[in-house]
Formats: structure tokens, C-alpha cells, sequence
């Protein structure tokens, strides 16, 4: 079986995605729960002001988790678009 | 006796989970249980369509239908979100129907989201601008809607925020309207004055990072949503659709799902907020 150029291609672009992902859920990994253990945090200090500290941990994590989609907006082109 | 009933319940389902475990030989193959020839069998066959194959439909495919002849439309996406919009109105004209002093259950509903997103409004803008509320409510309940319309099991409902093309919109939507009440508060010239804010020079960077707010607001609904969706559809395959896809969707439709649209309301009010404060 010989293997054909598109073929490297295609492996290549498979291989990039996976490496993509992993590398990619890092970043939010550790900053989701920063943000979570932090608001826990706050939330012990301050319990009566629970639901404003987990409207602004949502927001936080919301953007902090910008990176990961990216990540797998990437990794959806290398696999559908390449 | 009661405690012990629920580590039986929970035995059983551990069972179940790792027999599904055992049985599952591959991602392309699916159980097949029945009679086949006078037999009763219980076997993996290997399907018709590959997993390949399913997770490009999963992509919704476009079903390109003109309306009046004239406007092209994705059939596939319109009608869900034509059935979303039916929910919203038969839910404001319920509730607009009766309004009592002493509230029926549905009334109860919408006073209580309304008064939610009211002190949400008030405390992130400001009291004066307390109008603001229903358009806030309103993107709220409708990717709240949009999100676990998925649930409902009927061939070809698919959540619309799966398509890039709603959350785009969405999105545009949202980022126009706040430059739109940016310029109505500040005036033309004080509005482009602050491009340029520190120096004239990063007038460009100003402008591409309000387009870095448009893709990321709407790729991560979209990307949350679709990835859900993948991860239900390969997980299930895995266990051959018994017990866990009903957690799955339990988690993605409904937790992930309201989530997402609160987060998406939240970030539509800050953009909102910084611009016209």
C-alpha cells in the first residue's frame, strides 16, 4: 500500500486537531477553576452576597472559556474543512 | 430499608453501564435485538451509515428552500426557530390575557423572570435605565428556548443555536445595537472620539476587538451547543442509546443550555453597560 500525499495531508490535519484540542482545553481548564474556587471563596466570606458572586463567576468563566472555543473552532475546520 | 433500596438502584445502573460497556465492540457497529430467522438474538451488526456520516448531520445540513421564489431560506433551521417564536407569543398572550391581582401559575412565571432580569438590569446599569429590561428578557427566553427545544424527540428538531448562522446573527445583532444606544447616549463625535482613546495610532486595534466581541459571543453558544450535540450522538453510539443518553441530555440540554444563555444575556448587558456608561 503506497501512501499518497492528500493522504499525509489528511493525517496531518487530523493529528493537528487532536493536538489543537488538548492543548486548548488547558488554558480554560485552569482558569474556570480558579474562577470557581475564588467565588467559593467569596461566597464563604460573604454568603449574603451568593447570587451576585455567581452571576460574576458565570461571566468570568464564560470569557475565560473564549480560548477553548477558539481552540475547537479550529479543530472543526482541520478536520471538515482541510 | 430505604437506603438500601437506593444502593440497589445504583448497583443495578453501574451493572447495566459496564454490561453496555462489554457488549460495545466499536463506533460503526450497533445492537441488533430481536428475531432473525426463527432465532432470538442479541449481536452486534455493523450499521448502515457510519459514525462519519452521522456527525456531518449533525452539522444541519443545508435544505435550501425559496420562499416566493425569490429568498433563499434554510428550511431546516427557520422552522424550529418559526416554532420557537410560536412558544413566545402563545406564552406573552396567555399571560396578557388574564393578569389578576392574585396571579395564576403562569403569570407567576413571567412575573418572576421579569423581576429577575429587572434587578439584574438595575444593578448593572443603572436605575434609569430600567427599559432596557424586555429586550434582555427577551434574548434570554428565546436562547433559553432555542437551546432545549432539542429535547423534544422528533426527527429533524434540532437545537437552532447548533447553526453557525443563528448565533452569527444573534450576535450581530446584539453588537450593532450596542454601538446603536453608544452613539443615542453619547452623541456621533464623542462616541468615535473614544476609538481613539490613549493615542490616535490604536484606533484600528479598538476596531478589530469589537469584532473579536462578535465571533467570540457567538462561537461559544455555538460551540457549547454543537459540541454537546457530538458528544451525546458518539457516546450513545458507544452504549448503544440504553440509559446514559437520557443523563446526557439531561446535562447538555437543559444545565449546559440555560448556562449558555445566561451567559450570552450577561455579556449582551456588560457590552451594553460599558458602552453607554
Amino acid at each position: 500500500m503506497e501512501i499518497t500525499g492528500v493522504e499525509i495531508i489528511r493525517a496531518a490535519a487530523l493529528l493537528g486537531a487532536g493536538i489543537c484540542m488538548g492543548f486548548g482545553a488547558i488554558g480554560p481548564g485552569i482558569g474556570e477553576g480558579f474562577v470557581g474556587g475564588k467565588a467559593c471563596e467569596g461566597i464563604a466570606r460573604a454568603p449574603e452576597n451568593s447570587g451576585l458572586l455567581t452571576r460574576t463567576m458565570l461571566v468570568g468563566q464564560a470569557v475565560s472559556e473564549s480560548t477553548g472555543i477558539y481552540s475547537l473552532v479550529i479543530a472543526l475546520l482541520l478536520i471538515f474543512a482541510v | 430499608m430505604k437506603k438500601a433500596k437506593k444502593k440497589k438502584i445504583i448497583y443495578i445502573i453501574l451493572a447495566i453501564i459496564i454490561l453496555e460497556a462489554a457488549v460495545s465492540v466499536g463506533l460503526n457497529y450497533e445492537l441488533q435485538i430481536g428475531r432473525v430467522d426463527g432465532k432470538f438474538v442479541v449481536r452486534n451488526v455493523k450499521s448502515k451509515e457510519s459514525i462519519k456520516e452521522r456527525i456531518d448531520e449533525e452539522f444541519q445540513s443545508d435544505t435550501i428552500v425559496k420562499i416566493a421564489g425569490r429568498f433563499p431560506v434554510n428550511w431546516n433551521v427557520i422552522k424550529v426557530i418559526l416554532a420557537v417564536d410560536l412558544l413566545i407569543i402563545l406564552f406573552g398572550f396567555f399571560v396578557y390575557k388574564n393578569v389578576k391581582l392574585i396571579p395564576t401559575k403562569i403569570q407567576i412565571i413571567a412575573e418572576d423572570l421579569y423581576t429577575f432580569f429587572r434587578t439584574i438590569v438595575t444593578d448593572t446599569i443603572g436605575e434609569e435605565k430600567v427599559h432596557f429590561t424586555p429586550y434582555i428578557a427577551t434574548i434570554f427566553i428565546f436562547i433559553e428556548l432555542c437551546n432545549i427545544i432539542g429535547l423534544i424527540p422528533i426527527p429533524g428538531n434540532m437545537e437552532p443555536t447548533r447553526n453557525l448562522n443563528v448565533t452569527l446573527g444573534l450576535g450581530t445583532m446584539a453588537i450593532v445595537l450596542v454601538h446603536f444606544f453608544a452613539i443615542k447616549e453619547k452623541g456621533l463625535f464623542p462616541y468615535l472620539k473614544e476609538f481613539a482613546e490613549p493615542v490616535f495610532l490604536i484606533a484600528p486595534i479598538n476596531i478589530i476587538s469589537e469584532f473579536g466581541n462578535l465571533i467570540s459571543i457567538s462561537f461559544r453558544l455555538f460551540g457549547n451547543i454543537l459540541g454537546g450535540a457530538i458528544i451525546i450522538l458518539v457516546i450513545s453510539n458507544l452504549t448503544r442509546y440504553i440509559l446514559l443518553p437520557v443523563g446526557l441530555n439531561m446535562f447538555f440540554g437543559i444545565f449546559i443550555g440555560t448556562i449558555q444563555a445566561f451567559v450570552f444575556t450577561m455579556l449582551v448587558l456588560s457590552y451594553t453597560a460599558v458602552a453607554i456608561k
